[in-house]
Order: structure tokens, then sequence, then C-alpha cells
């Protein structure tokens, strides 16, 4: 009888060897660059233009481990050796990783979380991409229409009757919803719901929800005809998106530092959402996104 | 800070979250029972059917959860956000070990003991009261047993639709990388699946002789 039970045990540990044995062969290598990415699609998307771009300049095998678990499973794994670079944004580093209070100017935090990886993780950070994807406080556009929201301050008036969706992460980091409640004065009728980030715009666009906290460069706001509410009182820290790279690896294959300053400055706000659009809502092949947005930009 | 504290700085909040992690198991591990029990039995009668229930069942299994519940989001009754969402996705993945074993342990009966049962001028129902059921019911606990054990791992994803459980430990831990969240939500999670899988053992052993 415990057969069913013990033959799917013996399943689950197969899985759990098979696991091991990718982490142990991610591991980064001397003579190849491994590139990672969290779990969204803009992540993916630049490491892919990433990693491409290594590849076309400097003919280094480039390995590729994306999708990994958010933010920490990065910084983890890029600490640890595991991944040589991953594209980090400058806010998120400065609130979630170092653990400073939230502030809004844009080049202190720049400079401030560049300085500090250096010196705590030997990590170095390239330029920026030029696009600053914060946290979008987003409704319906027929909800903004009828009661008249343009502002997150708009909102304190109308949360009492709202639900909240967010994902966890942003329900825990302390650039994440308790202080935006605080700064703005907000109550909902409820505790926001707590759900997986990708749901919550499914759940806004199906009435379930009225307000969420997305990403200001998703392909899905233009899609699902939502509407973004201004951080009228500047509540949230800017986060530029720019590669971060271990320092070793920095020294030891010279041409990967230039390859990467090229792409400094080349990506808009706009640019970042066709992207994303393209990948999310065209359902287009990542690699071949980033293949053409190469070799229009960068040719 | 160690994981003790956490449990004692936050006894009200875990029981809570064990209270629904349980609910949430019971009840889709009840319904399973209910639709898959009497499903299975229907494949014994309608051999036909056996091959698309359990390939759809095999199918079902396929989907992750996160694609589900994308699905189930916008569905009236059984979708939208919260515990019903959570409950339909742990009964779909519920119900394959339960209908399957239920099939297996009727059609693995005897023949000879079926034979003697007609004989004895059974009608179809008392077959399967008075002899099937009790003879294939150490197989069909061990579909019960497994879909459970599997259930309260699965019902951590529960978290991620809002509907609660000890996943959301597991999802805040996840999002600011703290092993003790993780760790809060994971422990009580294991020990639950170890008794469950205990519980069921402990019923197996006392119904399977029937089968000897």
């Amino acid at each position: 009888m415990t057969g069913g039970a013990g033959r799917w045990m013996a399943v689950e540990g197969g899985a759990w060897a098979l696991v091991a044995a990718l982490l142990l062969t991610g591991c980064a290598h001397r003579d190849r660059i491994v590139v990672g990415s969290k779990n969204f699609t803009e992540s993916d998307l630049l490491g892919e233009i990433v990693a491409q771009q290594i590849e076309r300049r400097t003919g280094l095998a480039v390995a590729r481990r994306f999708h990994l678990g958010g933010t920490f499973v990065c910084h983890q794994a890029i600490t640890a050796g595991q991944i040589d670079l991953y594209v980090e944004y400058t806010g998120t580093a400065y609130t979630a990783v170092l653990k400073h209070a939230p502030v809004a100017d844009r080049d202190s935090v720049y400079h401030t979380v560049a300085r500090d990886y250096a010196q705590r993780f030997g990590l170095a950070w390239v330029k920026p991409f030029g696009f600053n994807n914060t946290f979008a406080i987003t409704v319906r556009r027929r909800d903004a229409t009828r009661d008249g929201l343009r502002r997150i301050s708009d909102l304190a008036r109308v949360a009492p009757r709202w639900r909240a969706g967010f994902g966890y992460e942003f329900l825990e980091r302390a650039d994440g919803f308790r202080g935006l409640a605080a700064v703005y004065g907000l109550r909902f009728a409820a505790p926001p719901i707590a759900m997986d980030l990708g749901l919550t715009y499914r759940a806004l666009a199906e009435g379930k929800v009225d307000v969420i906290a997305g990403n200001s460069t998703d392909g899905q706001i233009q899609a699902l005809d939502l509407v973004v509410l201004e951080d009228d009182r500047h509540y949230f820290p800017p986060y530029e998106a720019a590669p971060v790279i271990r320092r070793a690896t920095l020294a030891r294959h010279e041409g990967v530092g230039a390859a990467l300053d090229q792409l400094a400055g080349r990506i808009s706000d706009a640019e970042m959402r066709r992207l994303n659009a393209l990948a999310d809502v065209e359902h287009r092949d990542i690699a071949t996104v980033a293949r053409d947005w190469l070799r229009s930009n960068l040719p | 800070m160690s994981l003790w504290g956490f449990y004692s700085r936050n006894a009200g909040e875990v029981l809570g979250l064990v209270g629904q992690h349980l609910s949430l198991v019971a009840s889709s591990t009840v319904i399973a029972i209910v639709v898959g029990v009497p499903g299975g039995i229907l494949l014994t009668r309608r051999p036909a059917w056996r091959a698309p229930v359990l390939g759809l069942a095999n199918l079902f299994q396929t989907i992750p959860s996160l694609a589900l519940f994308g699905f189930l989001i916008p569905l009236p009754f059984i979708g939208g956000i919260g515990a019903t969402t959570a409950i339909v996705a742990l009964v779909v993945y519920a119900l394959l070990p339960i209908v399957r074993n239920t099939y297996a342990g009727i059609a693995g009966v005897d023949p000879a003991v079926r034979e003697a049962g007609r004989g004895m001028g059974m009608t179809d129902w008392q077959l399967l009261t008075q002899v099937e059921l009790p003879l294939g019911l150490g197989v069909i606990l061990a579909g019960v047993r497994v879909a459970t054990v599997v259930s309260v791992g699965t019902a951590t994803i529960a978290a991620a639709i809002g509907a609660g459980g000890l996943g959301v430990y597991i999802f805040r831990g996840v999002a600011v990388v703290d092993d003790t969240l993780i760790l809060a939500g994971a422990l009580p999670a294991a020990l639950m699946a170890l008794a469950a899988d205990a519980l069921f053992g402990l019923a197996e052993r006392r119904f399977a002789w029937r089968g000897k």
C-alpha cells in the first residue's frame, strides 16, 4: 500500500538531485560569463540584451540563468559567484538590499549603491540603461474617469470603499505599502489582499480588486486599459535599471565592461514599455526581441 | 530573529494561518473524495471512459498552479480571488491519485471472488458495497493518503491568490529573503504533511487486512 507514496518520494528525491546538479553546473566558470535575471519579463529581456551584447562584442560564451526567484535570490547568487552579473534597480538595491530608508534623489541613490556594493560585496554597478521602472499604483481607466483620479493623493478619497491587491514584495518592502499608506493617508476597507504579483493585473482587469501596485514599464498597463496614478508626493525612490557585475569578472575579461557601457542611457521609459509589451502582450520570443533591439540600436 | 522567537511573538497569526491551511486541505480533500471515489467506481463500470478520464486527470496535474489561478480568476462561482479559487485548484490536483487508486483498488479485486459474489445472487450494488469496496479499501486509502500529503504542500500556493495559509510566510520570506520567515511557513507545513501521512498509515493498516 505504501508503494505509491514511496515511489512518489523517490521521484521527489530524484527531482531534488536534479536541481542540485543544475545548481552545481550553474557555477561561474573562468572562460564564460553567467548572466542571471529575476522572475519577470523585463528582467529576462534586459538579461537577454546584456547576454547577446557580451556575445557579440567579446565573443565570450554566455550562460543564461534566467527567471531566478526575485531580488534576493539574484543577490545571493551573484555574491556566491553562481552568476557573474544581472540587471538590478537602484531603488531596490538601496532600500531592499542595503536597507537604507527610501529617498527620492536619483543621483545620490545611484552613487550610494555603487559605493556600498563595491565595498561590501565586491560588485560593480554599470551605468543605467536610462529608464526608471517605479512602482505604479494602477487603477482601471473607467474608475479613474468616473472618480476623477489622477494622483495617488486622489486615492485617499475613494480608498475606504476600495479593495487593494498587492504582491508580497510590495507589502513587505520598506519602500512598499506601509510607507505609501502613511504618506498618502490611505485607509482601505480591508487590509490589502496579498497575492502573486503577476495575478494582480488580471484581478484588477476582472474587477476583483480596485487598485494594484504594478511596475511603470509593464506592457499590461496599456493592453488592459489601466491608468497609473502620479506619485505627487514623491514617495517612491528612483528605480533605474543597470547591470550589476562581479568586479572579479570585470577584471578578468576586459571587453565586458566596454560592451556593457555601450548600453548606457539607450532605453527610455517608453522604449522599455514597448519592449515589455512585445514580449508580454504580443508574445514575441524574448531572444528575438533582444536581437532586433540590438540590431537597430547598436548595429 | 530565531524561529521560536518569531512564533512566540506572532502566536495568534501563526495559529490563524495553520487553521486556514488545515481548512484548505481538509475541504479540498473532502471534495476530491466525494468526486473522485464515485468517479473511480464509475470507471470500473464504464471501461471505455477510463483512458479519457484518467488522461484528463493527468493533464490537470501538469497545469502549473499560477497558470490555473490565471484561468480561474475570471470564472463565476468557482473563480475570483480567495479561498474558493485555491480550493478548486487543490481539488483539481488531488483528483488523479484518488480516481486512479479507486479504479485500481476495485479493478484489482480477484475475479474469482467477484464471481463467487455473483454466484450468490448479489446485485451490482451489493457486489460493490460488500465485496469490491471493502477489498479495495486499502488501495483507495493509499490514494487519499497521497492526495492529502501532496495537498498539504501544494496548499502553500494558496497564498498567491489571497487565500492565506502557511504559504503566506513562505511568499513573504522569499520576497525579502528572510530564512526565518520561510521556515516559519515551511516547518509547520512539513510537520502537517508527516502527521497526515502517519494518520492515514494507521488507517490503512486498520483496513487493509481485509484485502489479504
